[in-house]
């Protein structure tokens, strides 16, 4: 029996021993095959799922190399059934290929007919076959090449896809390496998806994901679509692109509400791209009007139903997607991969800090007593109205100020759901307030002046939750959330990770009414974190008030 | 002497022929036979017979058919002729069985052999009546030849359209004798015709040698790993599966057996597929882990607790050897439990599988090649052969309980077989850790097999998320109020936790317990009949004291509340009665006054209406007229034939078992046509008289038609209390 730092459970998990000394070769060796699935302070959890192990085929890896891989590094026998699975899982992966003809265009192409005759039976995928060649070939509707990998996947016979991506218009593109580096993990996040042709990139807030997707475009060279959340990230993209690589200011074009400027490398809003007129995607077109090489999806846990179809449509195009928090509450995770491709890189967020390339963070969850009166009126109210209730409690007022007074020589940003909440803040703070309704010009006035520091003090809703920089941030009070929203939990502790110059380390503070589904929603909302290896403190409100924290 | 019989032939045995005959046919000693009579009678009895045939192997049993087929008595020079050269090791075989045996004149085979080798063996018809003149058999016609080429090897029956009428080629064979006609429709081809075609032999393919078992050779490490591996987890299952009942028992069903929606249940909770959990609750069920109790319900049984305390061989030990004797067979598609699963041959063919495996460790073998060697080993099944699901199940099953690893025998396996002490797996198996990692997601990760006591214990207050040889519990509101309801407190969970685990405890599971344990109990929720309140609490306090309302049960669970075990109407009464003035409240809280009426709770059910029957139709009334006819025929028909019976005998014939058997076979042998007298018994155990015409003895009854009804009856012999002829 070995005594080796992986642990190989019969349910498919992975738990991986990180205080082993082997601990960071197993990782490497695990990683091309194994989902990375929770990150806390002792033992990682990865899982071997289907996917995962069809993607480590299509990277070249076989099924003996993952089972030597499992038996070296495990702890105890591993059950045999479970390399049994491995070995059948990765034998399906190939049976059936999808390559380019140069008579019958697009065709679905098996070493194995019976495969064959299974999945043409099968009915969601019989309307987008063509006629049948031969035995061992059938001819395929170009344009359902998204739709026919996701069915055949579903279906557990995924398709190799050799029919290649388009070039797209050739454009050049080179990274400007003056007075900066490119980082070691942000290299092999680019070449891990420029090898793999499509797929995400899981990194954490504030670990230069931008940087990232410049990387991919100088592999690339070619002309790019970039598709982002709102209009202030896409001129951070912009003047990221301008800082980072040999484009120029003519080069990039915006195409928002209000420019619709196409150029070779184009940074479009989400936004406007599911703006409807007369009942149609009006702008839908941006995707075919240029021969597009590379289309970015930023934020790509965000991505809209509209653009998901749209995506399905494209696949001979390479696609980039970035996130630092790939859960969705609504359970689409596995479109996303589908669709715009396998995860191709994923790191635990603490290991980032180590490296020192975030911040360290203290997350601290501030929890206060309602009042009698307000017991009362909360145990009264009406079921949808009782989060908004206990979220916006006047008690949370008052440890806000307090907090801010307790931190007043640093950058804070106030965080929160509900506009009314916001305001009244505002005006107790004496700060101004960001939220939907305020003009852009505005926004970025601000924005500016709490960078350069005359603004020690905001109050922001939900349009800051991502992709806003504001690296000199190191204090977020969060008030209220959109309910049990995991991944809005670590976006806006992404807000204040940004290494800082001082290399401080940034607090987040999550204010909660105690006993109160407040409370059960903030426990849902830690998870993310929590499993990426952040331990909350919980704190009384009292606490604060007599400045022990 | 001279041996004329199966009985002399015994008796001419050597002390040392009868224990070899004795050790290779168990069945014969127990109960000891009286003397070599009876011993002769039980060795060629049929169910003896079947024990004994069903032992041997593919060639053996082809060497006795070729036996029961040639014309006894026989050389065995004849015998090799008929089969192979090497047929000699066999034939010594058979006869130590006792299968075969030298009379006088020549060897012989038992009666009965035949009967159970079946009709048509090796695919022989009858042997024909006459002399035949086989060597006209070249000379025959071409369409005669492809009538015989079609019937050679069996089925020697053929079906025509009507033998008065038949074709020139079956013509030319019917008037030379080589087939008979059966009946209107069947002719068969004569035994000896067939076996002149077949060239002599009995067989047109011999299998002299048991069939090659190929495979892959395992690593005698990553097989002894795999072993473990399947070891440590068989009895985790078994764990888990008894834990979960002692939980929530499952309900047997009605007929016996676990229902499917329990199966499922548990094979998610098993997170295995059903196949696997139902075959280890047979195996704890077989082993006396769990059993289903007088309500029905499936729970485990004190021995589970016992079991628990055992070193892992001991455990093993204990699930492994009860399965190795079973007859039951989890793989066939009934309730796990259940009454159905019982076939007679498993644990025979599972010792036979193992020991094939035994014998071909350390490769693992294709399942064909194991299906085909044990089907040669044992081919002979009334049924038709070793079903080949049954070689995979046990395959299966060998493989899941550690006995195999990767397909191979292991070395524990070994031990188990060869019987010796398993104390190795203990030092084999991974230690047990006694520690677990709470990590900030507020799970618990235990790094190894844990204690027993400890698991349990988190048992009670986390949920499992990932199984294997570590464990990952996940703390949650509902995980910690289920340990709060069984007793634990919040302070007791705490301090469990920071004694066992590695790591400390992170402070929102702190906090998570505190909040819990401190809203936990707040409610209570009791039971009442009936309240008494009353705004003075004077008279609270002096009810409560009275003695004459003692009867009530009463409590106080508030300054003006009282609660009582009665209802309210008795509660009332016996208040009215101790001189209070009660009055009744509805549930809105109105007061009840005016005489309370009463009513039934039940639904309406007024009684039929007897007395009056509906009009039959006529179609009934026709067939009750006819069924009374043909009632009435056949008892004038009975009497009649009751009553020559007994001016013939006055009385129910009597004769013991052992004559009614002897004059049945005297019977049949010599006076065939003559119609019998015999007394007897039905399922009830009353003795009846009936006139029957035997026609053939076979498998303890007696086939004969009965002169009562003209039908052919089969009487079972054990039932017949008497013959006599008439």
């Amino acid at each position: 029996m070995s005594d080796g730092p992986l642990i190989v459970q019969s349910d498919k998990t992975l738990l991986l021993d990180i205080d082993h000394p082997l601990s960071v070769e197993c990782r490497r060796a695990i990683a091309p095959f194994a989902e990375l699935e929770r990150a806390p302070e002792h033992m990682h959890t990865y899982r071997l799922t289907n996917l995962g192990l069809w993607n480590a085929r299509a990277a070249g890896h076989d099924a003996e190399m993952v089972i030597d891989t499992l038996i070296k590094y495990s702890r105890y026998a591993v059950p045999h059934a479970l390399l049994i699975d491995v070995a059948e899982q990765m034998s399906r992966y190939g049976r059936l290929r999808l390559e380019a003809d140069p008579v019958h265009g697009l065709i679905l192409v098996t070493t194995d007919t019976a495969v064959l005759e299974e999945v043409i039976r099968a009915k969601k995928i019989a309307p987008l076959l063509g006629p049948r060649i031969d035995a061992e070939t059938i001819a395929v509707h170009p344009s359902q090449r998204g739709a026919i990998k996701q069915s055949l996947l579903r279906l557990g016979w995924p398709a190799e896809d050799f029919a290649g991506y388009v070039d797209g218009q050739a454009h050049p593109i080179d990274l400007k390496q003056d007075g900066w580096k490119i980082r070691e993990y942000q290299e092999h996040a680019a070449e891990g998806f420029w090898h793999g042709g499509s797929g995400v990139v899981v990194l954490p807030c504030g670990a230069g994901k931008t940087i990232v997707g410049a990387a991919a475009m100088a592999h690339a060279k070619a002309t790019t679509l970039i598709l982002v959340t709102n209009t202030v990230a896409a001129r951070q993209w912009r003047d990221e692109l301008l800082k980072r690589t040999s484009l120029n200011e003519d080069e990039i074009g915006e195409y928002s509400g209000s420019k619709k400027e196409i150029r070779p490398v184009t940074i479009a809003t989400y936004q406007v791209m599911t703006k409807k007129k007369n009942g149609v995607y009006a702008h839908l077109d941006l995707f075919d009007s240029h021969d597009w090489g590379l289309i970015i999806y930023d934020e790509v846990h965000l991505l809209p139903a509209p653009i998901f179809r749209f995506t399905a449509d494209i696949q001979s195009r390479r696609r980039l997607g970035l996130t630092a928090t790939l859960v969705r509450e609504d359970g689409m995770e596995g479109e996303v991969f589908s669709l715009i491709g396998p995860k191709r890189f994923d790191v635990p967020w603490k290991e980032i800090e180590a490296q020192g390339y975030i911040a360290p963070a203290e997350c601290i969850e501030v929890r206060v007593n309602l009042t009698e009166a307000e017991r009362l009126a909360y145990a009264t109210a009406e079921p949808e109205e009782r989060y908004r209730y206990c979220a916006t409690t006047r008690t949370k007022r008052d440890v806000v100020q307090e907090l801010v007074s307790l931190h007043a020589k640093e950058q804070i940003l106030v965080i929160g759901q509900y506009l009314d909440q916001l305001d009244d803040l505002g005006e107790t703070l004496g700060c101004p307030v960001i939220q939907g309704s305020t003009p852009q010009k505005e926004r970025e006035e601000l924005f500016q002046s709490f960078r350069t520091g005359e603004i020690s003090c905001l109050v922001v809703s939900k349009v800051a939750n991502f992709s806003i920089d504001l690296p000199e941030a190191t204090i977020a009070i969060q008030v209220s959330g959109a309910f049990g929203s995991r991944q809005e939990e670590a976006q806006r502790l992404g807000r204040v990770l940004r290494p800082k110059a001082d290399g401080r380390g940034a607090r987040f503070y999550s204010v909660v009414s105690r006993d109160t589904i407040d409370q059960d929603f903030a426990q849902n909302r830690q998870r993310f974190l929590a499993e990426q290896g952040y331990s909350y403190t919980i704190i009384d409100a009292d606490d604060v008030f007599q400045g022990k924290i | 002497m001279e041996i004329r019989s199966y009985a002399d032939y015994l008796r001419s045995l050597s002390d040392d022929a009868l224990i070899a005959l004795f050790h290779s046919r168990s069945d014969l000693t127990s109960p000891v036979p009286s003397d070599i009579a009876s011993l002769a009678v039980r060795a060629s009895s049929i169910p003896s017979l079947v024990r004994a045939i069903d032992s041997l192997n593919k060639w053996q049993l082809q060497v006795l058919e070729a036996a029961a087929v040639i014309a006894e008595p026989f050389t065995e020079k004849e015998l090799l002729q008929h089969t192979d050269k090497t047929a000699k090791f066999a034939i010594a075989a058979l006869v130590d069985r006792a299968l075969i045996y030298q009379s006088h004149d020549g060897y012989r085979i038992p009666n009965n052999v035949r009967e159970v080798l079946g009709n048509e063996i090796a695919g022989l018809g009858t042997p024909a009546t006459k002399k035949l003149k086989l060597k006209d058999l070249e000379n025959a016609p071409a369409a005669s030849k492809k009538v015989l080429d079609a019937m050679v090897w069996g089925p020697p029956r053929g079906a025509v359209a009507d033998v008065k009428k038949p074709n020139p080629g079956l013509k030319w064979l019917m008037d030379e004798g080589f087939v008979s006609p059966v009946n209107q429709q069947t002719v068969v081809l004569h035994r000896e015709v067939a076996l002149a075609l077949r060239g002599n032999k009995v067989h047109r393919e011999l299998f002299i040698t048991q069939p090659a078992i190929e495979g892959r050779t395992v690593n005698s490490k990553s097989l002894q790993l795999a072993a473990i591996a399947n070891i440590t987890t068989f009895l985790r299952w078994t764990e888990e599966v008894l834990n979960f009942w002692s939980q929530e028992p499952a309900t047997a069903l009605k007929a016996g057996g676990i229902g499917v929606r329990d199966l499922r249940d548990l094979s998610q909770h098993l997170g295995v597929e059903t196949e696997c959990a139902s075959f280890v609750i047979e195996v704890a069920y077989i082993s006396g882990l769990v059993t289903i109790d007088p309500d029905d319900r499936v729970l485990p049984t004190h021995q589970f607790d016992i079991w628990l305390a055992q070193p892992a061989s001991v455990k093993w030990e204990n699930l492994v050897s009860a399965w190795l004797i079973t007859s039951r067979l989890s793989g066939l598609a009934a309730a796990p439990m259940g009454p159905e699963l019982d076939r007679s041959t498993a644990a025979l063919i599972r010792r036979k599988v193992l020991a094939l495996l035994e014998e071909s460790s350390p490769v693992a073998p294709t399942l064909e090649s194991l299906r085909a060697a044990t089907q040669w080993n044992l081919p002979y099944r009334r049924t038709g052969g070793i079903p080949a699901e049954y070689i995979e199940w046990i395959a299966r099953e060998a493989e899941w309980l550690g006995i195999t690893g990767q397909g191979a025998l292991s070395q524990y396996g070994a031990l188990l077989l060869s019987g010796d002490a398993l104390d190795v797996i203990d030092s084999d198996l991974p230690a047990t850790v006694d520690h677990i990692l709470i990590q900030s997601d507020n799970t618990a990760i235990a790094p190894g097999p844990l204690e027993h006591e400890v698991s349990q214990e988190l048992d009670l207050i986390a949920d499992i998320e990932s199984r294997g040889a570590a464990t990952v519990f996940r703390f949650s509101e509902s995980s910690l109020r289920r340990g709060l309801d069984h007793g634990r407190t919040g302070d007791e969970i705490l301090a469990f936790l920071k004694k066992t685990s590695k790591t400390p405890v992170p402070q929102p599971l702190e906090y998570l317990i505190g909040d819990i344990s401190k809203k936990h109990g707040k409610l209570r929720v009791g039971i009442a009949s009936s309240f008494i309140r009353c705004e003075d609490t004077a008279l609270i306090t002096q009810i409560l004291r009275d003695k004459k309302v003692e009867a009530l049960g009463l409590r106080r669970i508030a300054p003006e509340v009282m609660i009582c075990t009665h209802d309210a109407h008795d509660a009332m009464q016996v208040l009215r009665d101790a001189g209070y003035l009660p009055a009744g409240e509805d549930s809105q809280g109105l007061l009840l006054s005016g005489p309370r009426v009463q009513r039934a709770q039940t639904k309406a059910r007024p009684p039929r209406i007897v007395g009056e029957f509906e009009q039959p139709e006529r179609a009934l009334l026709e067939i009750a007229v006819r069924t009374i006819r043909t009632g009435e025929k056949s008892s004038a028909k009975q009497s009649t034939l009751r009553d020559i019976s007994q001016e013939a005998l006055g009385s129910l014939p009597r004769t013991t078992a052992n004559e009614t058997l002897d004059l049945l076979t005297k019977h049949l042998k010599e006076t065939p046509t003559k119609s019998l007298s015999i007394g007897y018994a039905d399922n009830n155990g009353l003795v009846s008289h009936r006139i029957i015409d035997p026609l053939k003895i076979s498998a303890g009854s007696l086939l004969a038609r009965d002169h009562a009804t003209g039908e052919v009856l089969t009487f079972r012999i054990p039932r017949i209390t008497g013959v006599a002829t008439l």
